[in-house]
């Protein structure tokens, strides 16, 4: 390669590496936020477990029957949600939740079941459709900030199958988020919704308003605008609603770290290359001032 | 002048709302309630409508209220809701778009599925939305 080559390509990799260091540093940003966000949802998700203990605990102690807790014996159908981002560049992110679903859908077909698949995010829906694999709701556009109303959505969607009988349970696949660098793929299912997850206390709620401990007896004087029974019946699936935020908002927070990371790696690489490519430059350069001198030491000598 | 209370408003995306007020104002699956000191302990369901926070009379806050909670204690009103809009951050185009396919989805529908439910709650929240964007057609909230 002649001189000028190698300089072409430099400058192009640096380029490059331009690009990647200003996408790692917009998906660093993106991270806080996403961060917060995850934050911004435990005061809500608190208060609404608090007031399910409370109403349970006026309407007798008991969730009480609805369909979503109701169990099916026998599954016949089962709904696998993919969570995954618009956008790919961020490492294995969009193909190991890819990949754990496909599993997870073949698993339930060699047990005779038939699977319906719903997917947020372009990159899996796109792949489910190349994988012959038609999603029933496909929700996208939203991956990088999703809203409340885009978790209703879609736990509407896969609550109205569910109940309807269109499936028998529902499973979601997401990127869980622990810290910038780690993710790690969680499956868990959906619906059925089981009852002891919604009496359980958990960390949500620490961080409430110390005043409820309902049960202190007061609660007998509370009025309740309809019966504790009815509120219960929104109360619920509401838990589902949650459940599948909290999954939304961990996976964008997954895929800005993922990002982050994959971008930094891409800099790192795209450093080396340069590195790499100076070397042969600065050779070929001289390599070329050598065959000068030499060329003038040949003509002198001819003189002599 | 009224004694104030505190009242919070809480969303999935965050607190919209820590402050003293005089009253609230804003709607139950029973019917519409104003909330003012003192009022009996309550836990109610809420439905669409605008929300009203009356920090004076001449000061008020007014939210485009979706389905939540409302709990009165001791110590104040917690309303829990699962979106909230100031006025102006409405999209009227976009709102009426939603209420069409609500209204599609419902004559779609089977009747007494879950899917019919469903889209009989969206059609009432998005007409509460309108309305309280100052586009409704009178009913709603």
């Amino acid at each position: 390669m002649s001189q000028r080559d190698v300089q072409n390509r430099i400058g192009s990799v640096k380029n490059i590496q331009k690009i990647t260091r200003a996408m790692e540093m917009v998906a660093a940003a993106r991270l806080r936020r996403a961060e917060q966000r995850i934050e911004s949802l435990r005061p809500y998700a608190g208060a609404i477990r608090r007031m399910t203990r409370q109403a349970a605990a006026a309407a007798g102690g008991e969730v009480g029957a609805q369909p979503i807790l109701t169990e099916r014996e026998e599954v016949k159908s089962a709904g696998i949600m993919l969570v995954t981002a618009d956008r790919g560049l961020a490492g294995a992110f969009n193909s190991q939740i890819l990949r754990a679903g496909i599993k997870a859908a073949v698993d339930h077909e060699r047990e005779g079941h038939k699977v319906v698949f719903f997917a947020s995010g372009r990159r899996g829906v796109s792949s489910l459709t190349f994988r012959d694999r038609e999603a029933q709701g496909t929700y996208t556009g939203f991956t990088d900030r999703p809203a409340y109303a885009n978790a209703r959505e879609i736990a509407e969607d896969l609550m109205t199958a569910y109940i309807d009988g269109d499936v028998d349970k529902v499973e979601i696949f997401y990127n869980g988020y622990i810290s910038p660098l780690s993710q790690v793929v969680r499956g868990e299912t959906l619906l059925p919704l089981q009852q002891a997850t919604l009496l359980e206390g958990t960390e949500d709620d620490k961080d409430g308003s110390p005043e409820e401990e309902p049960e202190s007896g007061h609660h007998a004087l509370v009025e309740y605008e309809p019966d504790p029974a009815e509120i219960l019946q929104r109360l619920v699936p509401d838990y589902v609603e949650i459940s599948i935020y909290r999954a939304l908002l961990e996976s964008t927070a997954s895929e800005h770290g993922a990002r982050m990371t994959a971008m930094r790696n891409a800099s790192e690489n795209a450093g080396e290359v340069i590195e790499d490519l100076t070397l042969e430059m600065n050779r070929a350069r001289q390599a070329e001032i050598t065959q000068e001198i030499m060329e003038v030491v040949a003509g002198a000598e001819s003189l002599v | 002048m009224p004694a104030k209370f505190k009242v919070e408003v809480l969303t999935p995306e965050g607190e919209l709302f820590n402050d003293e007020v005089e009253m609230v104002s804003t709607r139950t699956e029973v019917g519409s309630i104003g909330i003012r000191a003192k009022h009996t302990p309550l836990l109610g369901m809420l439905t669409p409508t605008e929300l009203r926070l009356y920090k004076s009379d001449s000061d008020v806050v007014r939210l485009a209220q979706g389905e939540g909670y409302v709990q009165v204690g001791p110590e104040g009103v917690l309303l829990l809701v699962e979106e909230a809009h100031a006025k102006d951050d409405l999209d009227v185009a976009d709102l009426r778009e939603k209420l069409k396919r609500a209204e599609d989805a419902i004559a779609e529908a089977e009747d007494g599925s879950e899917a019919e439910a469903r889209a009989r709650r969206d059609k009432r929240r998005w007409e509460a939305f309108l309305s309280v964007a100052g586009e409704g057609e009178g009913g709603g909230a």
